[in-house]
């Protein structure tokens, strides 16, 4: 899996071409801007273009143009936008298309080295990666009549897995229970709280999410 | 200054007494005029020309009398009194008592030319010019000599003066005595109408009302004598004509008088106009209590040494030729402003001082409003400076921590998961504790960092901000953001800080269940409303989060309004102006 990188601090940058290149996936491009990320993604599309959501020259909002127009010019090419903190509605514009090969990480998650690999594979293969702290955080708020009290607390384990962009394989492996089981969490807690179900992995992010924004 | 104040009695004026002597001597010669009318066998129809007769008198009376008071220092008065006295002492000639009679016949034509000396003679009293005291001296000297000589003749074979009886020649000295007249009194009406003040511009109507009521009485007149010249039949109708026109003039004397006076009733209207727009135009309201649109103003450029007008341009002021007048406003001496009107108006001195003084106080308001407000520029100029000068300070504190401490963090946390990962047992569970203990201190970093400055609202606008706001809020947030566009980074901010405080406030005191956050922008306002079904009894005054909150929305030149009634919920709005 070919992988380009556009991150201005130096250390940052070497250290995922370490982690990245450690874990059998192939950098192939590590900026410190934008712009040459761009140029490069336009002749040699790779799986997944890694960027910092604040780049040079005006450490604004650089970093994430970027990453809408490859959104918007490479459907092919994954996109994963790392951040100190964490923004819903950075969020929410990155996924307003689609949650299709997108993921949204705090810079912190590089060093659980075998999660953030995994999350890496997963933009690359069309999948998503939202940071669970934003999840929790949607899960945190307190309701009036919380719609989420129908669910058991396995079935809420799931869905907060299932917001994050894990895969039905994803959520049987973090529960250690058998994918048939996982499925039929999955199912259940679309009834439950009356999402229009989807097949697609990716899809139900978006759809988890708007949920739980509401 | 006792010109400046509204005095009721004049220092210098005539005593009550003597005013009052005036009026009941001009009575008395109402009672005898009409006795004699009708007593007599001299007229025709007595009681027609009795009532004509005093309905010129009594307004001279009245009128001179009035004047004498309130204008002491014209003439006018005492010879309009005058001439009212020797019209009455004119009915002597329908007495039957020989003497008597002789006296009023010669005095028949002096009212005449007295009428003239009046009209040509307003409004000071004096006749001001030579040509007008060439004509008056010519009538006076016309209604006495060739009256004596005419009499003399014996025109009048009642006349006890009569020493001779030379009938022809004493009618052709009346001809030549009525004809002299007449052309004497179309000559006054042309001078008075040289005078008149021109119908453009300086419209006073009293003034022109005065002037033309004048003419008609002297044409009047003149029309009288050609019509006794030429023996006319309907001399008799020609003379009553001529007596109520003569009689008219008076009258409105008398209106211009209470013009004048209606005028400083005026003034009161004034001052309030000029407290209720301060800063208004001060031209138009001083013109209106003037009654004179063509007042114009010269303001003092000290610096120049020159008066200026409105639009700053160099003039100079207009004297007496002109038939204007002006009147400086000063200040310590120093002339401020002057009022530059139609010269008619140096008649009503008192109405000049009222208005004078409230334009005084006008434009001593006037200067302390544009110093207040300088002032207030200055003081909110600073304020938004500092506001911005710690905004931008904080920015750079964010922006050091977000690429210094922050990445340090993150590579150390990297480096420590890549060692944890390559090292075994104990090692690697210990590399792992300090991992998250770097992971936690990223955390509180952030919070720090965020608290300082959001640097999403400078990267990607309020809607973006708020969205993870109302994301983190304790109570579910209903959130709309019309706004197109990125806002002033000032106004952003500090609509940042007011939705923040707002949901941090809910979650600790409102104890709602739902929270709504709108953000809408008009042509050049944008209003944030956070409003919540909680406890309310909100109170700016007391607590000082709100009271905080409002300092900040108004340091950007916003308004911050709070509607929060016990057990109803609270609704802050506050309001941004936008370029």
């Amino acid at each position: 899996m070919r992988v380009a990188i556009a991150e201005d601090s130096v250390l940052l940058r070497e250290g995922l071409t370490r982690i990245l290149s450690g874990a059998g996936l192939e950098v192939v491009a590590a900026y410190d801007n934008a712009d040459d990320l761009l140029r490069y993604v336009r002749s040699f599309p790779p799986e997944v273009a890694i960027l910092d959501i604040r780049l040079p020259p005006t450490h604004n909002d650089e970093g994430m143009r970027a990453a809408l127009r490859i959104r918007a010019q490479h459907p092919g090419v994954g996109v994963l936008v790392l951040s100190q903190y964490l923004e819903l509605g950075l969020a929410m514009q990155l996924l307003s298309e689609s949650a299709e090969g997108v993921g949204y990480l705090l810079k912190d998650r590089i060093s659980d080295v075998e999660d953030f690999v995994a999350a890496v594979r997963r933009v690359g293969t069309g999948g998503s990666a939202i940071d669970p702290k934003i999840v929790s955080t949607l899960l945190k708020r307190r309701r009036g009549d919380d719609p989420l009290a129908v669910l058991t607390p396995r079935e809420r384990e799931a869905l907060e897995l299932m917001a994050t962009g894990a895969s039905n394989q994803g959520i049987a492996d973090a529960l250690t229970i058998t994918l048939r089981a996982a499925e039929k969490y999955v199912s259940g807690i679309f009834t439950k709280l009356g999402i229009p179900s989807t097949r697609s992995e990716s899809r139900r992010v978006l759809a988890v999410l708007l949920y739980l924004r509401a | 200054m006792a010109r400046g104040t509204l005095t009721i009695e004049p220092a210098h004026g005539p005593g009550p007494w003597a005013l009052w002597a005036t009026v009941l001597a001009g009575f008395g010669t109402l009672v005898v005029s009409v006795v004699l009318a009708m007593a007599g066998d001299e007229l025709v129809r007595p009681g027609l020309q009795a009532l004509l007769f005093n309905w010129i008198t009594i307004p001279y009376l009245i009128s001179g009398t009035l004047a004498w008071w309130r204008r002491p220092d014209s003439r006018l008065g005492p010879l309009m009194i005058a001439t009212a006295f020797v019209m009455a002492l004119t009915a002597l000639q329908w007495s039957s008592v020989p003497a008597l009679h002789s006296f009023g016949h010669l005095l028949d034509m002096v009212p005449s030319a007295m009428f003239l000396h009046v009209f040509l003679a307003y409004p000071t009293g004096r006749l001001e010019t030579r040509p007008r005291q060439v004509v008056v001296i010519a009538a006076y000297v016309n209604v006495v000599v060739l009256q004596l000589a005419k009499i003399l003749l014996g025109g009048n074979p009642d006349s006890l003066l009569a020493i001779t009886s030379e009938p022809v020649l004493a009618a052709r000295i009346e001809q030549v005595q009525l004809i002299t007249m007449s052309v004497l009194l179309l000559t006054g009406t042309v001078l008075l109408f040289v005078r008149r003040p021109s119908a453009a511009g300086t419209r006073r109507r009293p003034v022109t009302l005065l002037v033309d009521t004048f003419g008609l009485a002297l044409v009047a007149l003149a029309v009288l004598y050609v019509a006794g010249l030429r023996g006319w039949p309907q001399i008799e109708t020609v003379r009553h004509i001529a007596f109520a026109a003569v009689g008219l003039a008076p009258v409105a004397f008398l209106l211009g008088l209470l013009d004048a006076r209606m005028a400083r009733t005026d003034v009161g209207a004034l001052l309030m106009e000029l407290r209720a727009h301060p800063a208004g135009e001060l031209r138009e309201p001083l013109a209106r209590a003037l009654h004179d649109p063509s007042l114009t103003l010269a303001y003092w450029l000290p610096q120049y040494g020159t008066w200026a007008d409105q639009e700053g341009r160099a003039i100079t002021l207009r004297g007496a030729e002109d038939g204007r007048a002006t009147r400086v406003i000063k200040r310590d001496d120093e002339p401020i402003i002057a009022l530059e009107f139609d010269r008619s108006l140096e008649d009503e001195r008192e109405l000049l001082d009222a208005v004078a003084a409230a334009a005084g106080i006008a434009l001593e308001n006037n200067r302390l409003q544009v110093e207040l407000r300088a002032r207030l520029q200055e003081l909110q100029g600073s304020r938004a400076r500092v506001i911005d000068a710690g905004q931008k300070e904080r920015q750079r504190l964010e922006r050091n921590l977000h690429d210094g401490a922050q990445q340090r963090l993150v590579a150390l946390s990297l480096e420590l998961g890549l060692l944890a990962g390559s090292a075994g047992g104990e090692t690697s569970e210990r590399l792992l504790q300090a991992k998250r203990e770097v992971s936690v201190s990223l955390d509180e970093l952030r919070d720090v960092a965020r608290g300082i400055h959001p640097a999403v609202l400078t990267g990607h606008g309020l809607a973006v901000a708020l969205e993870s706001l109302a994301a983190q809020a304790a109570v579910p947030v209903e959130l709309e953001v019309a706004v197109d566009g990125r806002l002033t980074e000032r106004i952003e901010v500090a609509a940042y800080y007011v939705v923040s405080e707002s949901l941090t406030n809910i979650a600790k005191h409102a104890h709602a269940t739902v929270a709504s956050v709108h953000v809408t922008r008009s042509a050049d306002t944008v209003v944030v409303e956070v409003v919540d079904d909680g406890v309310g009894g909100a109170d700016t005054e007391r607590g000082t989060g709100l009271r905080g909150l409002a300092d900040r929305v108004e340091a950007v030149g916003g308004r911050l309004r709070i509607w929060s009634p016990a057990g109803h919920g609270t609704r802050l709005e506050a309001e941004f102006p936008c370029e």
